[in-house]
């Protein structure tokens, strides 16, 4: 069996979100009275346009702008594990998901600076003072900006802001 | 007349001071974000948003329309200094900008780009002015089918004149139709999609899904491809003159560049980015000296960037008049909107006259800003772009988080952010459209009631569809738009066949 290419796998993968798709689609429930057109009607047209276009997706040839260029480089994969390229994004995802866990408990400002601060340094930029009176400023900036002047509730946190 | 009137009272709510005030945020605020390579009008208009909340309808629009100018100026910014388009407006700007800049005239290069957006900017707002009323006059008698049918072709035609393929930019658009209907349908009061989830009932904020896609997604693909972040080298800028004879020059190229965008921008689906490559190889034929093309002719940038100006105002039109954007960009100003409680559509222009002329007035003072404050700055303003790398993707973090969690202050959309930040990637490695996603997500909602309603005056009969003139003519349009690139394809591989 010769080995799917980028297009059959992607299809593939659509393709089997549109039957699960299609699955929730039939369980939405009837409307009490019979009307032509009820809640289901739009989320199963989607489903089967979804399918068809997964289908037409598998058949289509890939072309080179879509079969993403492997990403590591000679220079990168000198780099240690935790610097490389895709160990970047994955740590500024978990940064990020922590941000939102730690958002209400600590407040906005103490939660953004951590986040602002800690990712600068983690891609690299080595000089502290800049960048902790820029994150500073713009960080309060904002907040003040947003709960005095507009009126959007900002977690305070364990700051007396 | 009556246009000069009503623009008289546009201008009445635009040179109020505060919404002066609001204008200039928008178009520096535009100008320094569309400047960042890879954050365009979208990211710009997305990451804006949460300033308007507390603003009134008109403010919120005036702010955001200059938002969207200062970015796409800002995006030549970076073609002509770094050959690196922070939009795809503006790439057409580069091919004759960037070699301006390495002889030295960066400029100068600049200041034409300036002069050329300001006069696309204008011309076009008289066409816009012109235009708007008389085809929100035609759109009154719009029924749901043809709506339906106008947002079908909206869809494709967005989808069909992206440079990527086909299927995936309708699957992308499927999707995004498919995110938009999660939560309670409100003519039944049925859950759809909320998988239990009493924070999905009111479904999925579309800013949520807009900042993720496009901005967080961007920093997650900086991250990726960014490399060890070295800074590429910015040519010097210098004067900012012009001669006598080069303004002569490039008025013709002006000129024709701003009516080409601005009918370019009108149609569905087409906008800057087409409107400027059309405006550049309209004047390259034109040209007596068409072979300096490429090396630095200055009307090389004056078509391009008067044309994506012009683009930029037209698409105001379907989006004013219609309530139904032709681009990633009007949608997220549609959505926009929305949030302020506007409405878009042929009843805006006697509903809410404030925002319809307040907007038209504040695009004529957004360009003289651009040209008057922005300009001189812009020596000031390129220093952003030596700022470290670093700092700037953390920066932008914060502003995706603040915009996110504004909205409903709950730390779920915080998590949804992330997964369209993930999904953006994804559709970025892999060669799917963002734009017709977040057209489907802002349209999906209205084009279901459309839907509906036409089905249920018809009673279930799908052929109202097709049985009224306009709306079988708009589906003409649209499977055209869909499938003629895929018939001229085979026709195409028919022949290298036989060859």
């Amino acid at each position: 069996m010769t080995r799917l290419n980028v297009n059959q796998v992607l299809g593939l993968v659509l393709a089997t979100f549109a039957v699960l798709y299609l699955v929730l689609a039939f369980q939405i429930p009837q409307f009490a009275l019979p009307r032509p057109i009820d809640s289901d009607h739009f989320p199963k047209v989607l489903g089967t346009s979804l399918l068809v276009l997964s289908l037409m997706l598998f058949l289509e040839k890939p072309q080179a702008r879509d079969i993403p260029d492997p990403v590591q480089s000679r220079e990168e994969a000198a780099l240690p594990a935790w610097q490389r390229p895709w160990a970047r994004v994955i740590i500024t995802f978990l940064a990020i998901a922590a941000y939102a866990a730690l958002l209400v408990p600590l407040g906005f400002v103490l939660a953004s600076m951590l986040l602002a601060v800690g990712l600068t340094v983690y891609y690299g930029y080595r000089r502290h003072g800049i960048t902790l009176i820029a994150t500073l400023g713009v960080v309060l900036g904002l907040y003040l900006i947003m709960t005095r002047v507009m009126d959007v509730y900002l977690p305070t946190g364990l700051l007396p802001l | 007349m009556e246009s000069l009137n009503n623009l008289i009272y546009g201008f009445g709510i635009a040179l109020s001071p505060m919404n002066i005030l609001y204008v200039f945020t928008g178009v520096f605020a535009g100008t320094i974000i569309g400047m960042l390579p890879g954050l365009g009008p979208i990211s710009a208009l997305a990451l804006m948003i949460p300033i308007t909340f507390a603003m009134d309808p008109s403010s919120g629009l005036i702010l955001m329309a200059g938002v969207y100018y200062g970015a796409i100026f800002g995006g030549s910014t970076s073609s002509i200094l770094l050959n690196a388009p922070g939009v795809a407006g503006t790439v057409a700007t580069s091919f004759d900008g960037y070699p301006m800049a390495k002889k030295g005239q960066a400029g100068k290069a600049l200041a034409i780009a300036a002069y050329s957006s300001f006069v696309g900017g204008t011309l076009s707002v008289v066409g816009l002015m012109l235009v708007a009323p008389l085809l929100s006059k035609v759109a009154v008698s719009f029924g749901p089918a043809e709506y339906f049918s106008l947002m079908v072709l909206g869809l494709t035609a967005v989808v069909s004149l992206s440079d990527k393929s086909l299927i995936k930019g309708l699957i992308a658009a499927v999707v995004g139709i498919m995110v938009s209907i999660i939560g309670i349908d409100r003519q039944t009061g049925t859950e759809r999609f909320t998988f239990g989830s009493a924070h999905l009932l009111d479904g999925v904020d579309f800013l949520v899904m807009a900042l993720g896609i496009f901005a967080l997604a961007e920093v997650f693909y900086m991250l990726l491809r960014g490399g060890g972040g070295k800074e590429q080298p910015r040519n010097a800028i210098g004067s900012l003159k012009l001669t006598r004879g080069e303004v002569k020059e490039i008025a013709g190229p002006m000129t024709r560049g701003s009516i080409l965008g601005f009918f370019t921008g009108v149609l569905p689906g087409a906008g800057a980015t087409i409107g400027s490559f059309l405006g550049y190889s309209m004047e390259k034929r034109l040209a007596k000296d068409g072979d300096t093309f490429g090396q630095g002719n200055i009307k090389g940038v004056a078509a391009p960037e008067s044309a994506n100006n012009a683009a930029c105002t037209g698409s105001f039109v379907p989006l004013l008049t219609l309530g139904v954007p032709g681009s990633g960009t009007t949608a997220v100003l549609l959505g926009a909107l929305l949030v302020m409680g506007v409405t878009p559509g042929p009843a805006m222009l006697q509903d809410r006259p404030d925002v319809f002329w307040g907007v038209i007035a504040s695009m004529y003072i957004g360009n003289i800003f651009l040209l008057v404050l922005n300009l001189p700055l812009i020596p000031l303003i390129a220093k952003i772009l030596d700022m470290p790398r670093a700092l700037l993707l953390s920066m932008i973090l914060i502003f995706c988080m603040i915009g996110v969690y504004g909205l409903n202050f709950s730390v779920i959309d915080l998590y949804l952010l992330l997964a369209f930040g993930l999904l953006g990637l994804a559709m970025r490695l892999f060669g799917f459209p963002a734009a017709p996603m977040i057209l489907g997500m802002i349209l999906g909602g209205v084009m279901e009631e459309s839907m509906r309603r036409a089905l249920q005056i018809a009673g279930g009969d799908w052929s109202v569809f097709v049985d009224k003139p306009i709306s079988l003519w708009l589906l003409v349009i649209a499977a055209l738009s869909v499938f003629l690139p895929l018939i001229k394809k085979a026709i195409k591989g028919l022949r290298l066949r036989h060859a």
